[in-house]
């Protein structure tokens, strides 16, 4: 069978995962064109507010000439002092105005750019959880998907969402301000310039590293969170054997190792914003004490003095940032690998050429069907033949293991056989359309699921106009679990599933098979599904369904004689290959695998029986 | 768990509830040291983000408007400028660190406190604790509510000293420099405030709302994937895929209408700020103009109307948070506080010890006695479950409960084992009430065997060593070899190694019940309590089972949930339950022949061969 996913790609091509990040923007590209095309529009205006603080200092109170862009500074001439000021803020605000909008309609583009991809990647991821194979959900671990769909998804979407967004940001931000900065100073831009690929190196260098201890920490948490799941849910034990203080002090291991991990990444990350920040004070003084130079030798003005003081905030803090950002990206690529993981395994249908819709009456024919997993070096069943006329009722008996399940899920398809051919009324399994093969052989699994929805829902799942109708009901009563419901103090409306009320095994089971009769099907299936309920409702179930469908094929696994003994043919499995069939009366006189079965089950009679003599 | 979220999150209120708060301060009391510590480095650094513009202004005052005024260049003053910035500089970078040092110091140890606490406290709380909370609600507890308070009081202490000493310090500086200014500087700081105020809490409230739409997306996930099979086989898929749409789709549209409100916060401000420094410019440039003030000055305070952003935003969003931290305090209080409704009486406490430390000295041996006197009892919620009954058990007799669900079976078990106590009436153990006992005595000699065995993470060694933590390896295989355990731990490649998974996920059911009968012979218990299985092993598991039972028995007090045939047969007394009484009792073979609620029970669970065979 296939092996676990964790287990099969442990490292994804980096090429692939970058290649895959861009293609699944799939058709939103323009609207991450023009979210980019604002964003280069607002660092320039931003780039233009020190400009009007050079206008005021030098042009206005000097005299000096202004380096405001000339469109500007035609709009901003004013005839005194104080109009020409009073123009200059006036067209301040105008400007700082366009750009609050502008990033407004930014903000609303790349919103609209990232939700809608991740909107696509969950319904897409979903889909195929859907319909990847049984093999696939045999195996699956539900913890480490569930993460993939949630944490990975939630990555990603932050990556294009947020991080694209804001690399491309500070790439403007950089590259207009030093391209404003190289028109008023060549050499104090320079200057301005020395340290800050220092800053970019460092910060992503260091968050590169880091990252393993965010791992550390996290692994701590989730065995310090596992420890309290376990004695929660285990209360029971922990009481009955008096290790309450065995649970509290290796609980103050586990909490102590956590905190510590967690306070070292803590001084780590103050160890970064201290060090980083000391290195841009460096640049800043350096930039301050060169400009100091200029201006008094008069090489640059004061305003243009004050403006570079402005440029290399600009620039410096965003470098840092760019470098976090950057050295944080793998985090966005791993996740893109997991998803890839998921997403690229070809599900059930890649294959699939069956089309044809037959009416569907019963009969069921095994011609010499073997059967083994993908990973399996053996068959798990061997040469299976046998062939069923439509309306009767076939028990499946042997030990775990001897592939009773397995035959069953070739029938549903769930699997497919490699040699042989399963016919149903004369078509190959295989030629006829999956679903609407699946919507005429039920099947019941032994631990079915529950969805999270009212009794009735779950019961009128397979045909949602039935809700509220008589027949949820009808074949509630079938099932035996009718009298169960209406005890429910909201009756048919409890939830159940993980949220709702909890049902036992038994009421489980009886819900399933409630939910599978609500449309009658030519072959149905019960694997193991009347385990968990009694022999006496069993009974009445059976024949119930004797009854009501007297016409349908029926399949049943099960460990109790009892059962068996009714059908109207026993396969007995045994290693993956049938080695008896026939009636139970038929069955019993032979020495085979069935009367061994036969006699352990009815040994407890016998020691009964021995009981009563001895006293 | 994910429903749980959604009723806590709609939790909301609006007051701010200091009894509660106090008692959550009351952990960060032991961390005095770092808090105080905390905040000295925060104020400071406060005050040095307040005189870092000005030595820029100093700069343009001091050393360049003089030089061009005199139109010379005299540079005597730059290595003071120097050595002020880097003075500066090093002592911002140690603030730093030391900031970020101990905020992270105290939001660490207060979870660690608070986690710590709440576990202890949870070891404590009886059975009937356990019984009608969910694990997810406890879980939470410990994980996000404890991460979340630690998180907002750390943090939002450090950020609002910052925020009230950078802001105080700004506007004594700002008076002194030039009161007009300030003034006009000053105007914009309440409309910042409002502006924040509204954005933070709406902001806050759209985010929660849209983890409503997350956590049901993830329980929508979890359910296709558990569910997958189920899914196929009953060809849900078209249905399954809508549903789930609907519920991405009002994600995508949530989260782009919360990106479009958070979208408007930022650059209202921007403007707000556009327009104060404006009006610094005009102002500030007539002055300059006019000589009332220098440039310096006027580049000062353009700057000094950026720096009220960060301290209101600041507090605006702590408040926000502050007022929603309040249901995680509520909360956490709630599960500390919960008075254990069965727990020793101090008397009992001095002689035998608490829960954690045993006064195992006093411990008088245990026989196996056990008494029900008149004893009646009724769960919290729900009917009468016992009523005057009563039971004398001599020790080493073993006692089959039978009957229906609801009859009263678990409820007597849970009463042995002092999960729960009587309402009424007292349980005697060696002709002592066990109230008069520790519940350390009791369940040093009591084994308890789950209908569904639970195990713990860690290796089978372990999860068998559970039953006697001092055991040597020798005693936990002796006790696997005792329950017939030991041959198929050893077919495992690690043996004793193996690791069990999560609950035991990594062993079959037979397996594990097989290891769980190993734990409770290797504590040696003289009570023994057993709930059967009634899941369906294979017919050979089910024998390794029956013999592995037969020998757990053997020279114990055992009450067993019975339902397995053999298990029966062999117990000393079968006692026949319905509505909480006794209406049968005795030995099978006295009770099949009685022909009555026996024998109707068991001919309907065990098959007309039965009958037949036992009317022979």
């Amino acid at each position: 069978m296939e092996k676990t996913i964790t287990k099969e790609k442990p490292k994804h091509p980096m090429g692939r995962s970058l290649f895959l990040m861009f293609r699944w923007i799939g058709k939103q590209w323009p609207l991450l064109i023009l979210a980019f095309g604002f964003l280069y529009a607002i660092q320039y205006l931003r780039t233009l507010v020190p400009l009007f603080g050079q206008h005021i200092i030098d042009a206005i109170l000097k005299g000096d000439p202004s380096k405001l862009p000339p469109f500007l500074l035609n709009l901003v001439q004013g005839g005194t002092v104080k109009q020409s000021l009073l123009m200059a803020a006036l067209m301040m605000v105008a400007l700082e105005f366009i750009r609050s909008t502008a990033i407004i309609a930014r903000r609303a583009l790349s919103a609209i750019f990232a939700e809608r991809i991740a909107y696509n990647l969950r319904n897409n991821l979903y889909r195929q959880l859907q319909n990847l194979d049984f093999g696939f959900h045999a195996h699956a671990e539900t913890g480490d998907i569930i993460q993939r769909a949630t944490t990975d998804i939630e990555a990603y979407r932050h990556f294009i969402g947020d991080q694209i967004i804001e690399v491309m940001r500070l790439i403007f931000l950089i590259g207009i301000t030093i391209w404003q900065m190289s028109k008023l100073n060549t050499n104090l831009t320079l200057i301005s310039l020395i340290i800050a690929p220092i800053i970019f190196t460092v910060a992503a260098l260091y968050f590169g590293k880091i990252k393993k201890m965010f791992t550390v920490v996290e692994e701590n948490e989730a065995k310090m969170t596992t420890h309290v799941q376990e004695n929660v849910s285990g209360a029971r034990v922990v009481k009955a054997f008096a290790n309450e203080a065995y649970e509290v002090n290796k609980f103050k291991g586990l909490n102590r190792s956590f905190t510590d991990s967690d306070f070292l990444l803590t001084k780590k990350m103050a160890v970064f914003w201290s060090m980083t920040d000391m290195i841009c004070f460096v640049q800043f003084c350096l930039t301050a004490v060169f400009g100091i130079i200029y201006t008094t030798d008069g090489t640059i003005t004061l305003g243009i003095y004050t403006a570079f003081l402005a440029y290399s905030g600009n620039i410096i803090w965003p470098m840092r940032q760019l470098g976090r950002i950057i050295g944080d990206f793998s985090k966005a690529t791993v996740s893109v690998g997991r998803l890839d993981d998921v997403l690229c395994k070809s599900d059930e249908y890649v294959q699939e050429k069956g089309i044809l819709k037959p009416e569907i009456t019963g009969s069921v024919r095994f011609d010499n069907v073997s059967f083994r997993f993908a990973d399996s070096t053996y068959h798990q069943l061997e040469g299976i033949s046998f062939a069923i006329n439509k309306g009767e009722t076939v028990a499946i008996i042997g030990k775990t293991g001897s592939g009773k399940s397995t035959l069953m899920n070739l029938l549903v398809r769930l699997l497919d056989y490699q040699e042989g051919t399963i016919y149903i009324d004369d078509y190959p399994i295989t030629e006829i359309e999956k679903h609407y093969l699946r919507q005429n052989v039920g099947i019941i699994l032994q631990e079915p699921f529950l969805f999270s929805k009212t009794v009735e829902e779950n019961i009128g799942i397979a045909d949602r106009n039935q809700r509220g109708g008589p027949r949820v009901q009808e074949v509630a009563k079938i099932a035996r679990v009718h009298d169960d419901i209406v005890q429910f103090e909201k009756g048919y409306q409890t939830l159940v599933g993980e949220r709702g009320v909890t049902l036992s095994g038994g009421q489980k089971q009886r819900v399933a098979i409630a939910r599978m009769l609500l449309k009658p099907k030519p072959i149905l299936i019960f694997d193991d599904s009347l385990s968990a309920v009694d022999t006496e409702t069993d009974i009445q179930i059976r024949e119930a369904l004797k009854k009501e469908w007297k016409n349908s094929t029926v399949f049943i696994i099960t460990h109790r004689i009892t059962t068996a003994k009714e059908a109207d043919r026993i396969l007995v499995l045994d290693q993956g290959k049938i080695v008896e069939t026939g009636r139970h009366q038929d069955l019993i006189k032979t020495k085979g695998l069935y009367r061994k079965i036969w006699d352990i089950q009815s040994k407890i009679d016998f020691q009964l029986e021995g009981g009563d003599d001895h006293e | 768990m994910n429903e749980e979220l959604f009723d806590e999150e709609s939790f909301t209120s609006n007051k701010i509830d200091w009894n509660v708060w106090q008692k959550i301060f009351a952990f960060m009391k032991p961390l005095k040291k770092p808090i105080l510590f905390g905040i000295l480095s925060m104020s400071f650094l406060a005050i040095t983000d307040v005189i870092y513009p000005y030595i820029s202004k100093y700069a343009i005052d001091e050393i360049i408007t003089p030089n061009l005024i005199a139109e010379t260049s005299d540079l005597s003053k730059l290595p003071f400028f120097i050595g002020m910035y880097i003075f500066l500089a090093l002592f911002q970078g140690i603030l730093i660190y030391l900031f970020i040092r101990f905020a992270g110091k105290i939001q660490v140890e207060l979870a660690y406190n608070i986690r710590e606490k709440a576990f202890h406290h949870l070891q404590e709380l009886p059975f009937s604790y356990y019984d009608r909370t969910r694990t997810g609600w406890i879980m939470a507890r410990m994980t996000a509510d404890s991460r979340n308070l630690s998180d907002i009081l750390s943090w939002g202490l450090i950020d609002i000293t910052w925020s009230v000493v950078l802001m105080v310090f700004l506007i004594i500086v700002m008076f002194l420099i030039n009161p007009i200014l300030a003034l006009i500087t000053m105007a914009v700081v309440p409309f910042m405030v409002l502006i924040s105020i509204y954005f933070r809490k709406r902001i806050l409230k759209a985010h929660r709302s849209i983890r409503k739409v997350n956590s049901k997306i993830t329980g929508a996930f979890n359910e296709g994937l558990t569910g997958a099979i189920t899914t196929k086989t009953l060809v849900l898929e078209d249905a399954n895929f809508k549903d789930f749409d609907d519920l991405t789709s009002d994600m995508k549209v949530q989260s782009i209408r919360a990106a479009l409100f958070h979208g408007l916060y930022f650059p209202s401000i921007i403007f707000l700020i556009a327009v104060g420094t404006s009006l610094i410019y005009y102002t500030g440039g007539n002055m300059v103009w006019d000589l009332t003030i220098s440039v310096g000055t006027l580049y000062l305070f353009t700057h000094y109307v950026w720096a009220f952003f960060d301290p209101v935003n600041n507090i605006a969003s702590i408040f926000a948070r502050f007022q929603q931290a309040q249901a995680s305090a509520e909360r956490i209080v709630s599960l500390i506080e919960t008075e254990p409704d069965i727990q020793d009486s101090p008397e009992v406490i001095q002689k035998y010890g608490t829960l954690f430390e045993y006064n195992q000295d006093n411990f008088e041996p245990l026989k196996g006695e056990v008494e029900f006197r008149n004893v009646s009892f009724k769960y919290q919620v729900g009917e009468q479950v016992l009523t005057n009954f009563s039971l004398k058990v001599k020790a080493g007799e073993s006692i089959a409960l039978v009957g229906r669900t609801g009859a009263g079976k678990t409820t007597i078990v849970n009463l042995i084992c002092r999960f729960y106590q009587p309402t009424e009436g007292e349980i005697l153990i060696d002709g002592v009430d066990y109230k008069e006992r520790s519940m350390g005595w009791l369940h040093a000699n009591l084994g308890y065997v789950l209908q569904s065995p639970h195990l713990f993470s860690g290796s089978v060694m372990e999860n068998i060593r559970y039953g006697k933590l001092e055991a040597t390896d020798d005693e936990v295989i002796a006790a696997a070899k005792a329950v017939e355990a030991h041959d198929f731990i050893m077919r495992f490649e690690k043996g004793y190694d193996t690791e069990c998974g999560e609950g035991g996920s990594r062993l079959s059911v037979g397996q594990k019940q097989l290891v769980s009968f190993a734990r409770a012979i290797l504590a040696d218990p003289k009570i023994l309590v057993l709930d059967e299985a009634t899941s369906s092993v294979d017919t050979e598991t089910e024998q390794l089972i029956q013999t592995a039972i037969n020998k757990l028995l053997k020279g114990r007090t055992s009450f067993i949930v019975a339902h397995r045939l053999s298990t029966i047969v062999h117990s000393n007394r079968i006692l026949v339950l319905e509505d909480g009484e006794v209406i049968e009792e005795g030995t099978h073979s006295e009770l099949i022949r009685a022909h009555k609620h026996y024998y109707q029970l068991y001919t309907n669970q065990y098959s007309e061969e039965m009958l037949e065979l036992s009317k022979r």
